[in-house]
């Protein structure tokens, strides 16, 4: 009896791990993908979509909004029902987990299922987007813009930065343009009489510190320096390298643009990091160590130099260190001077995704104005409020001017996150309310997310376009990401480096340079 | 059936056995029905899953645009082919697959049937159970957690094999990031893994055996290693090879998750395989064409080596898989 039980058990695993197998396998199983949607779009999609659209105009809008969720569940439609009195429409929300929402939106896309309003997922699925763009997929919004007055307050540079062969398609979800910087333990600096490092000397100095002279005063030399992470950008390395004077990914050289690792300070940059992991300063595993993986060594005080990312990190980061050692005190810093006395910092476009509106789904200008006029709404500061923090007095209270969520995080995460990620320009162009900051290091971070755009350097090429790139670049750079690690750990020297870089440029990399230039000079 | 062939007469034979009229065949299948309605999932997940995708492979000859769709798309003929086996990597790619495959055959395919082989001669059924359980259990643990684990042991940051490298006076490895212990690390992880669950198909078919064997044997003064030799290992020969077929046909299927999660800057020039460079070099930049032929480009190889080793068993008198 039991015998045949467990047979049952086994078998039914084992279809089931086929079946599992079969999901996880099918790259080519859009249409697999593309019919399941109804179901995890929910009711609200057919009950909206059977009705007549509005005749007059007193009537609500109804518009369909596709976008990406960076949460488990489909928030409750607080928030919606409030936004649709405030904005008179009838919003149809198609929420997609964000893991998997590059597949959604290929597949939709492929289908021409798109709805009217479709938020990409980031910088890159909007590189990805361009081939179709420029097709005439999507409507050109930019000669709309100046007939409403609050898109029209989005920032010009940044618009500048999204527009694909010199024409605007989209609105973009504004972020601070550069947020990284040092998180550091201050207890540890103060300790040993250290100030925050006003150089790269300094900062070198600081994790030798931090290493060597027993910082948690345990008698143990059981300290590192600076902890970093498998990532390149987003890790420590491409801030520090912009503090050495590298331009951001491309730079003009002789007149010509070229990519950051051909300039004398990449190399700088590279032997700082090895001078840093040879006498033992930062994780030797960096190059294997994942970002889960850092934070938990930084948490858990074994490190004392958190670098790269977003400052705005140290709200988790202090959360989670203060369980560990009550006494720790955490600050953030971002002014370190290059070996020439001057500060730098590398800057994103200034978004961090976008909205089109796809031919297929609206059918004509008006539509279009109709949609546009609902965005238009939502930067006011009324509308961008509730988006972004919520009902007042429920998810969020006023305080000096500036917001302060409530402490209940699982009913914001539940029911504003997924609104938040989509509300369009930034506090400056929408007039929400600036959040209240208590910890006194994230008060700074804000201060310093200011003071960086004044030595920012932007990436000449993040509005130009290079057929090569799209098809070939990430590839290609992963030659670039594997020499530049190699040559921290000692693998590769200069001239083997250069190698590297050679191949880059006769496998792609030639063609991607001029390409590139070819459009620079335009 | 070669013989049916062959001698006409014992045709005629058989015929009684076959259904005279169709009123038989619909009767017989009436009886069964309960089984032909248990066989239509199965029939569906094929359809579905496995052979209705396979209309995607056009796309591998396509230049293939998702708004233009596999209708829209221009064709290129075998341009996406021409790419891959062009590529400089190409070699080294193919070389590391083919090595961890090699390993894989070699070095984990033996231990379930050593592992069943063992389990099987444990007296006391407690026991038997509790060390059954206990090396099942690791296969239900994700590659990720899998790989986190091993990370917490061997990093050199604070690891505890490192320390007590350290503290015995021995150098400190640097496991994660030397090629060298790449391909170790990969074919210990497998084995932990997977050991264990890939028993059971071995502890059942060596339930089958008759008991009766083992008496006489013993009777006949057989020792344990002898009973082992002549009767446990004789008697799951078929199974071996049936398994052993199955296995080379996922020839190239090392596990995307598995060796992706241990890849590194460090290692690629071991450790980068078909699959992962489908990853990045096809889906992490839109290019469906490329990544659909070099998966194309997988699976015809596995059929070719299927299809040559199912050969190769019934040569050798054993029966293949089909």
């Amino acid at each position: 009896m039991t015998k045949k039980s467990f047979t049952l058990l086994l078998s039914s695993l084992l279809t089931f791990s086929m079946l599992t197998a079969a999901c996880g396998n099918s790259n080519n199983g859009n249409e697999a993908a593309a019919t399941k949607d109804p179901g995890t779009s929910g009711g609200n999609t057919t009950t909206a979509a059977t009705k007549e659209p509005a005749p007059e105009p007193e009537k609500p809008t109804e518009i369909k909004i596709m976008l990406p969720l960076n949460t488990a569940e489909t928030p409750p439609d607080t928030i919606k029902t409030e936004l649709e009195k405030l904005t008179n429409t009838k919003l149809t929300y198609q929420f997609f987990p964000a893991d998997t929402y590059e597949e959604k939106l290929n597949s939709s896309f492929a289908t021409g299922s798109l709805p009217q309003v479709t938020y990409l997922k980031n910088q890159t699925t909007f590189v990805q987007m361009r081939e179709a763009i420029k097709d005439g997929q999507f409507w050109e919004i930019g000669p709309l813009l100046s007939e409403f007055p609050n898109l029209n307050k989005l920032k010009p540079e940044i618009l500048n930065n999204t527009k694909v062969d010199g024409k605007l398609y989209s609105l973009y979800i504004g972020r601070p343009l550069a947020r990284q910087g040092i998180i550091y333990r201050k207890d540890w600096a103060d300790k040993l009489g250290l100030q925050a490092p006003a150089n790269l000397d300094e900062l070198f100095a600081m994790a030798q510190a931090f290493t060597e002279k027993d910082p948690d005063g345990n008698g143990k030399k059981d300290t590192i320096g600076i902890v970093d992470r498998n990532e390149l950008v987003y890790g420590a390395y491409k801030t520090v390298s912009a503090w050495f004077g590298t331009p951001n990914t491309w730079g003009e050289k002789d007149g010509q643009l070229a990519p950051d690792f051909t300039f004398p300070q990449y190399i700088d940059t590279m032997d700082f990091f090895k001078k840093l992991r040879d006498g033992g300063y930062m994780n030797k595993d960096f190059a294997a160590t994942s970002k889960t993986d850092a934070v938990n060594m930084f948490v858990s005080g074994k490190a004392g130099l958190y670098i790269g990312g977003s400052m705005q990190d140290i709200d988790t980061l202090n959360k989670d260190l203060i369980k560990n050692f009550p006494d720790a005190v955490l600050d953030t810093h971002s002014m370190v001077a290059g070996p020439d006395g001057k500060f730098a910092q590398w800057m994103i476009p200034g978004y961090n995704n976008v909205v089109l509106f796809p031919k297929s789904a609206v059918k004509d200008e008006a539509e279009l104005k109709l949609i546009l006029g609902f965005f238009d709404k939502m930067m006011t500061p009324e509308v961008s409020n509730l988006m972004y923090w919520g009902i007042e007095g429920t998810h969020y209270t006023v305080e000096d001017g500036k917001a302060k969520p409530t402490d209940n995080k699982e009913l914001i995460e539940r029911e504003v996150k997924g609104y938040k990620d989509s509300v369009i320009g930034e506090a400056e162009t929408n007039g929400m309310y600036l959040s209240y900051n208590v910890l006194p290091g994230r008060i700074h971070a804000e201060e310093l997310i200011l003071e960086n755009v004044k030595v920012g350097v932007a990436d000449p090429t993040a509005a130009l376009d290079s057929a090569t790139y799209t098809s070939k670049g990430v590839e290609l750079q992963q030659i670039i990401t594997d020499a530049t690690y190699n040559y921290i750990y000692g693998q590769l020297d200069k001239a083997g480096f250069e190698k590297e870089v050679e191949a880059w440029k006769s496998r792609g990399g030639a063609a991607i340079i001029e390409e590139y230039n070819a459009v620079y000079k335009k | 059936m070669q013989d049916v062939t062959a001698q006409p007469g014992t045709v005629s034979k058989l015929k009684p056995k076959r259904y005279k009229s169709s009123s038989e065949l619909k009767k017989r299948l009436w009886r069964n029905k309960y089984l032909y309605v248990m066989l239509i999932p199965g029939i569906l997940f094929f359809v579905l899953f496995k052979y209705l995708p396979m209309y995607g492979l056009i796309i591998s000859f396509q230049d293939y645009k998702p708004y233009q769709g596999i209708t829209g798309s221009e064709w290129v003929g075998m341009e996406h082919f021409k790419r891959l086996f062009t590529e400089p990597d190409f070699i080294k790619i193919l070389g590391n697959t083919l090595i961890l495959f090699a390993m894989n055959i070699l070095l984990y395919f033996p231990v379930p049937i050593i592992l069943a082989l063992m389990l099987n001669e444990l007296r006391g059924t407690f026991f038997k159970r509790f060390f059954q359980t206990l090396v099942y259990l690791p296969h239900f643990m994700s590659w990720v957690i899998i790989v986190s684990i091993t990370y917490v042991m061997v990093t050199m940051d604070g690891g505890i094999i490192n320390e007590l490298l350290s503290y015995f006076g021995f150098e400190q490895v640097n496991f994660l990031l030397n090629p060298g212990w790449f391909r170790p690390m990969y074919i210990l992880q497998i084995i932990w893994r997977e050991a264990g669950w890939g028993t059971i198909i071995y502890l059942a078919s060596i339930a089958a055996i008759d008991p009766g064997l083992y008496e006489a044997a013993r009777m006949d003064g057989a020792g344990r290693m002898r009973q082992i030799w002549h009767i446990t290992l004789p008697a799951i020969r078929s199974v071996i090879i049936t398994l052993l077929i199955l296995k080379i046909g996922s020839v190239l299927d090392l596990g995307f998750e598995h060796v992706y999660l241990m890849l590194n800057s460090m290692n690629r020039n071991v450790a980068e395989i078909i699959d992962t460079y489908v990853y990045t070099a096809g889906l992490r930049q839109g290019q469906f064409s490329y990544s659909t032929a070099i998966g194309f480009f997988k699976s015809i190889i596995g059929l070719i080596m299927v299809m040559s080793v199912n050969k190769l068993s019934k040569k050798m008198g054993e029966e293949g898989v089909y």
